[in-house]
């Protein structure tokens, strides 16, 4: 073996070099597109969550809403202040529970 | 006219300030409001008709193999909707394609068009919103009764309920029946206006920060940061809610279709 002049071993290091930063780069490209991807992600289940969410929410008071409107039309109609609110009221809170029930079941079960 | 140029400046200030003016429907050609006035709701839904119409017709017009974008977004959202009315209803639901497709693209397209500064939300009016909900229920109902006659009375009667209960039971079904349109359009009404009042609050944020002192001037970049974030959230907000009252609308029409769960 005949010891190989600096010049060669330069270039050797600088090949070497190379090799290593590509392999660096194509690395960190990798990581900062999972990140990228993970955070994207992480807005897209932000977003679905907030929707259901305010989904569960407008069923909710919907029910409650519909069931207060019927009562308080049924009393101004039959003069019955103030049960028919009371009871449809309840109802109407009922409801907004079946609707939420409902919901995730049908969520759940996906 | 006593008005002086300040009171005007003031006023200007306040409206630009105000998160709800955005939402103030006003006649546009003349100063009465009245049953037919053209008003900015009116042109705007103008606009959004025209976007969906020109998407579809200049989309499908050339039927390339291989499709150019407008092609292609036109063979996506038609795929899109066909899939989802297919997996909610079945082959059967797809005659209410026609009907699901164009409350979609129109819902997508006010609610896209609506997140450019300076222009109208149709869907931010509970008026527009309701009329739809209204609508697919009736649409529910009429189909329903036509097609079922009396058995479609059978969606308010749950089976395996004990007797004593049922009265109740079904009470609490046909409220909830009912107040499926009114959750459907303050859903989709009720997103749009709290993420445009968010948007203008924040926007309002920046000019007040940079007319409050020095160090509140420093700080106003921040609100506006927000504010490239909170667009890009309300794009997703946009688009989801579209897909949800799409969505919404084939689980209602499924119980017209087939009311026996």
């Amino acid at each position: 073996m005949t010891q190989p002049s600096g010049d060669q071993e330069d270039r050797e290091l600088k090949a070497r070099l190379e090799k290593l930063s590509v392999a660096l780069k194509g690395k960190r490209s990798d990581l900062q597109g999972a990140a990228q991807a993970q955070s994207e992600a992480s807005v897209t289940r932000t977003g679905q969550a907030m929707s259901l969410g305010f989904r569960v929410l407008a069923e909710f008071v919907a029910g409650v809403i519909v069931g207060g409107v019927i009562g308080w039309q049924a009393d101004l109609w039959l003069g019955t202040t103030p049960f028919g609110l009371i009871v449809f009221l309840a109802l109407g809170t009922a409801a907004g529970f079946w609707n939420v029930y409902k919901l995730a079941a049908t969520t759940s079960s996906r | 006219m006593a008005r002086t140029q300040e009171d005007l400046t003031v006023a200007a200030s306040d409206q630009a300030n105000d998160p709800i003016h955005q939402f103030v429907v006003s006649p546009l050609f003349s100063g009465e409001m009245g049953a037919a006035s053209f008003t900015n709701a009116s042109l705007f839904m103008v606009i959004v008709s025209l976007a969906v119409t020109f998407l579809m017709v200049v989309g499908t017009s050339s039927k390339d193999i291989v499709p150019g974008r407008l092609q292609a977004a036109a063979e996506m959202s038609y795929e899109f909707v066909a899939s989802t009315v297919r997996g909610t209803m079945g082959q059967e639901g797809m005659r209410f394609f026609p009907f699901v497709f164009s409350l979609f693209m129109f819902v997508i397209f006010s609610n896209i068009i609506g997140l450019i500064p300076y222009t109208f939300t149709v869907t931010s009016q509970i008026v527009v919103t309701f009329a739809f909900a209204a609508m697919v229920i009736g649409i529910v109902i009429v189909y329903g009764v036509m097609r079922h006659g009396s058995h479609f009375l059978g969606l308010f009667v749950p089976s395996g309920v004990p007797a004593a209960l049922l009265p109740f039971i079904v009470l609490i079904e046909i409220i909830s029946f009912v107040s499926r349109p009114v959750s459907l359009s303050v859903r989709l009404f009720a997103n749009m206006l709290a993420g445009h009042i968010t948007l203008k609050v924040f926007g309002a944020f920046v000019a007040m920060m940079l007319g409050g002192g020095a160090f509140a001037a420093l700080l106003s970049p921040l609100p506006l940061l927000a504010i490239v974030l909170l667009t890009a959230f309300e794009l997703l907000v946009a688009v989801l809610q579209a897909y949800v009252f799409a969505i919404l609308t084939c689980v209602y029409l499924n119980d017209a279709i087939h009311p026996g769960h």
